[in-house]
């Protein structure tokens, strides 16, 4: 039985008070487990997110990561086991090069700097950028920045990778690079996006959120081609399913 | 405003780099970035926003012609007087590194002229104490333009002082000063108004933004008024000790002028400084022959100087090449 | 306003130029950023009357621009801010100065040569700058500026100044273009949209500054910016560079090296 898994129970979280933006989610979530969330624009999905992380801490409810309650004095243990991939990657990485970046979280974790530089390696290896180490950030594309911002995360060898939508603004080639990658990881992972087919490619399974609840929960071959379920809840079937003339049949 | 390094004199440079220097240290300790960690990544990306929002033109309404934001008293707003401070330092390096927009060995006059001026001054004296008892949009437009014209105006006097010390320019002082400081006021007036503009903004929008804002700022700095007054007169008395020293070791500049002003009298200088000046320029100038204190004498042929330049362009360009084969043949072995 | 696409242009040159494996970028970045100290300090220390031996400084400028391959036509552009600056402020010196300095025999105003000096001054410390951020990566810059045990603080603004330079201006290009092609007659931001378009700007790098925040605690940030690095090892070549340019600067500074070897040749 694996110590690696997510538990939440009966969420609630808005920003202010009065106006909830999540409502009584309940979710459990096992290693290997791969689970896409998706849902129309302002559902909740980044919001939800955050609160595995412990970025707001103003939720009621329950949330455990690995059997250890998320509040404000368990944080620095629950983002060690916790990788998560921003939107934007310019925000994730701030140093100047990829190393840099890279070997900023086992830094902070105190590592020798001998293990800092095998982890950066790795990190770099399994995400196929090796010849990337030493180049600037800011000289980098979206698709390298993207792969970069993966291995800020890797390095930090978390049981759970989060990420929230990862493949806006990236072109097909590296598209395909990202769900070949995703597919190779074996961690525990819950990808929040707009992009359908991704998730189809690479999440076993799939919750489907609209007005900040959880309306299904279920595996990924159910959910997406569930064309009435998707079309009521503001989306529609993913395009690889839709025909020729992007008109869903 | 940013000085070049050819206008001021070496000790010029260094002493408004301890003065700099010390209104960093002293900052440091102040803005607790240990403590407020979130200041540290608010205050990098403040920094950059602040370099590319200079390069935007506003266009001034009625003349043909656009100003910019001021940098000090933006970043004062926001960041309070000491993360303002050492954020401008960031900002002017990479001005001075990046687009030679001011000088390297006059990096501590920059700044002292631009930073601390807009920095302490302009948050300390201006914003702070206008803040009190509430922020309106009226009180932050006036208090903009008022710190910015204050931070440019003693800025340009600065800029002024330092290069006239330093013994650069024959033009007097008073025709200096004449010139830079309208010029100065004009230009930290429309300063003002556009940071005055973007400060209501965000006045408007995220009130919680501007420094002051809050219990916890306001008492920030409470005390620190009365601690910038004693480092600015510590500042006042280094300076003039620091300067007047670099005065009398550069007296074409003052004797000059003293010339000038006293018809030709020269004023007795009291010995200690002024000899062991006399006698510093005296070892550096080995050859005397070639001194050249502001009197008629010989600076040789123009003959001797043009083969004398070729000749050592041409040996150093020589050695170059030599050293670069040399190195070519060694890493290939 | 291509003075933004110009910014971010400089930026990426002087990136690729200080990043090239080339023998004058790997000496130490202390000992070059020393040097450029001491070389623009003896440079603007010349008397006013020293054509001779400011120009003699040029040796430095010289050997550096061959040594790391460099083109000198590249860093002209650099000129453009200092040039007009010391031009205003020697160019009263012909009519205001009364000394005279003989040349060849002829009366010369000494004012020329204090103009002429001043120029030199202001070209030869330009171009050592230039040298310096050519050679040398801004990471190994702030390297050095740790070693000289510059506050953290101030280095790690500079960095991350530095890190979101580009960023921000590329922002600034977006909006202003994005203004531009609703504003076809407008040279610059009317006064109407001051408050607005710069606000916004504002408001968006305050969020990511928070985002940047929440980035650096979800990978352990606790407050201790430990992550440059904080010492370069010295090597014997670094020393030898050092020591040979400081006698170099010394030797031009105490003789008018140029006037003496002219000598030999009348």
């Amino acid at each position: 039985m694996s110590h690696i898994h997510i538990d939440v129970e009966q969420v609630s979280f808005g920003y202010e008070k009065g106006k909830e933006i999540l409502g009584q989610i309940s979710l459990h979530a096992s290693e290997r487990d791969s689970i896409g969330i998706i849902g129309a624009n302002g559902v909740g999905k980044s919001t939800f997110l955050k609160l595995l992380v412990g970025l707001n801490l103003d939720f009621s409810g329950s949330i455990r990561i690995e059997e250890i309650p998320v509040e404000k004095r368990t944080l620095a243990q629950i983002r060690s086991k916790i990788g998560y991939v921003f939107q934007d990657s310019d925000s994730q990485l701030f140093m100047n090069t990829a190393y840099e970046d890279i070997a900023f979280a086992p830094r902070n974790y105190g590592l020798p700097e001998q293990e800092v530089d095998r982890r950066v390696e790795e990190a770099l290896r399994m995400t196929g950028i090796s010849h990337l180490k030493e180049k600037q950030i800011y000289k980098m594309s979206g698709g390298e920045k993207k792969l970069v911002s993966i291995a800020t995360i890797l390095s930090m060898t978390p049981d759970i990778i989060l990420m929230d939508e990862p493949s806006i603004a990236l072109d097909p080639r590296n598209r395909r690079n990202l769900i070949r990658i995703l597919n190779s990881f074996e961690h525990l992972k819950i990808i929040a996006s707009h992009d359908l087919d991704l998730v189809l490619d690479t999440c076993e399974r799939t919750v489907l959120m609209a007005d900040g609840r959880i309306v299904k929960d279920g595996p990924t071959d159910v959910i997406l081609t569930d064309r009435e379920l998707l079309e009521e809840n503001g989306l529609e079937l993913p395009l690889c399913l839709q025909g020729r003339t992007g008109k869903a049949e | 405003m940013h000085m070049a390094d050819a206008l001021v004199a070496p000790a010029v440079a260094g002493t408004m780099f301890a003065c700099s220097a010390a209104a960093a240290v002293y900052s440091v300790k102040q803005v607790k970035l240990d403590i407020d960690t979130k200041k540290v990544p608010v205050m990098g990306v403040m920094g950059a926003f602040v370099f590319a929002a200079q390069m935007i033109n506003f266009t001034i309404p009625g003349t043909g012609s656009s100003g910019h934001l001021c940098g000090g008293m933006m970043l004062s707003a926001l960041l309070g007087p000491w993360g303002g401070f050492l954020t401008m330092i960031g900002v002017l390096l990479i001005q001075g590194l990046l687009f030679a927009d001011g000088g390297l060995l006059a990096l501590g006059c920059n700044i002292w002229n631009m930073a601390f001026y807009g920095c302490f001054l302009g948050a300390l004296l201006i914003w702070k104490p206008m803040m009190k008892g509430g922020m309106s949009k009226v009180k932050i437009a006036a208090a903009s333009i008022l710190g910015c014209v204050l931070t440019l105006q003693l800025g340009a006097f600065s800029v002024c002082l330092e290069t006239y010390v330093s013994g650069i320019t024959e033009l007097p002082f008073g025709i200096f000063v004449g010139t830079m400081q309208p010029i100065h006021l004009a230009i930290g007036f429309v300063e003002g108004l556009i940071t005055a503009a973007v400060l209501v903004f965000v006045y408007e929008a995220r009130p919680e933004l501007l420094f002051g804002s809050t219990e916890k700022e306001q008492e920030e700095g409470r005390f620190s008024f009365r601690h910038t007054l004693a480092v600015l007169a510590a500042a006042a008395v280094l300076t003039g000790g620091l300067l007047s020293l670099a005065a009398s070791s550069n007296p074409d500049g003052l004797e000059w002028s003293i010339e000038k002003v006293a018809g030709g009298v020269e004023l007795e200088a009291d010995g200690g400084i002024y000899e062991a000046a006399g006698s510093i320029q005296e070892t550096t100038s080995l050859l005397p022959d070639y001194g050249l204190k502001g009197s008629e004498s010989a600076l040789g042929t123009s003959v001797s100087g043009i083969a004398g330049a070729a000749a050592v362009v041409a040996l150093c360009a020589g050695l170059c090449h030599i050293f670069k084969l040399f190195r070519k043949c060694s890493e290939q072995e | 306003m291509n003075q933004i696409n110009g910014a971010i242009y400089e930026i990426h040159h002087m990136d690729m130029l200080s990043s090239r494996d080339q023998w004058v970028n790997r000496v130490h970045p202390l000992v070059k950023l020393v040097l450029t100290v001491v070389y623009i300090s003896t440079v603007v220390s010349f008397q006013k009357y020293d054509v001779a031996g400011t120009a003699g400084m040029l040796v430095y400028p010289m050997a550096v621009f061959l040594l790391a391959e460099l083109s000198f036509a590249d860093s002209l552009k650099r000129l453009r801010i200092v040039l007009p600056l010391v031009c205003f402020v020697g160019i009263l010196n012909p009519f205001l100065d009364k000394h005279y300095v003989l040349i060849d025999g002829i009366r010369v105003n000494g004012g020329i040569l204090s103009m002429v000096t001043l120029i030199l001054k202001g070209v030869f410390s330009v171009l050592a700058s230039y040298l310096l951020i050519a050679t040398t990566s801004v990471e190994k810059l702030c390297c050095a500026l740790r070693m000289l045990h510059v506050p953290k603080a101030v280095v790690t603004q500079f960095m991350l100044t530095y890190r979101y330079v580009t960023v921000l201006l590329e922002e600034v290009n977006r909006i202003t273009q994005a203004y531009m092609l609703r504003a076809p007659h407008q040279k610059g931001i009317h006064f109407r949209a001051w408050g607005p378009l710069a606000g916004q700007l504002l408001l968006r790098s305050v969020d990511r500054a928070n985002e940047v925040y929440e980035s650096m605690l979800l990978r352990g940030y606790q407050g201790e910016y430990q992550y440059m690095r904080e010492r370069i090892g010295f090597v014997r070549q670094d020393l030898a560079y050092l020591l040979f340019w400081l006698g170099v600067f010394a030797v031009f500074r105490m003789w008018p090296v140029i006037l003496v070897v002219g000598g030999l040749f009348s």
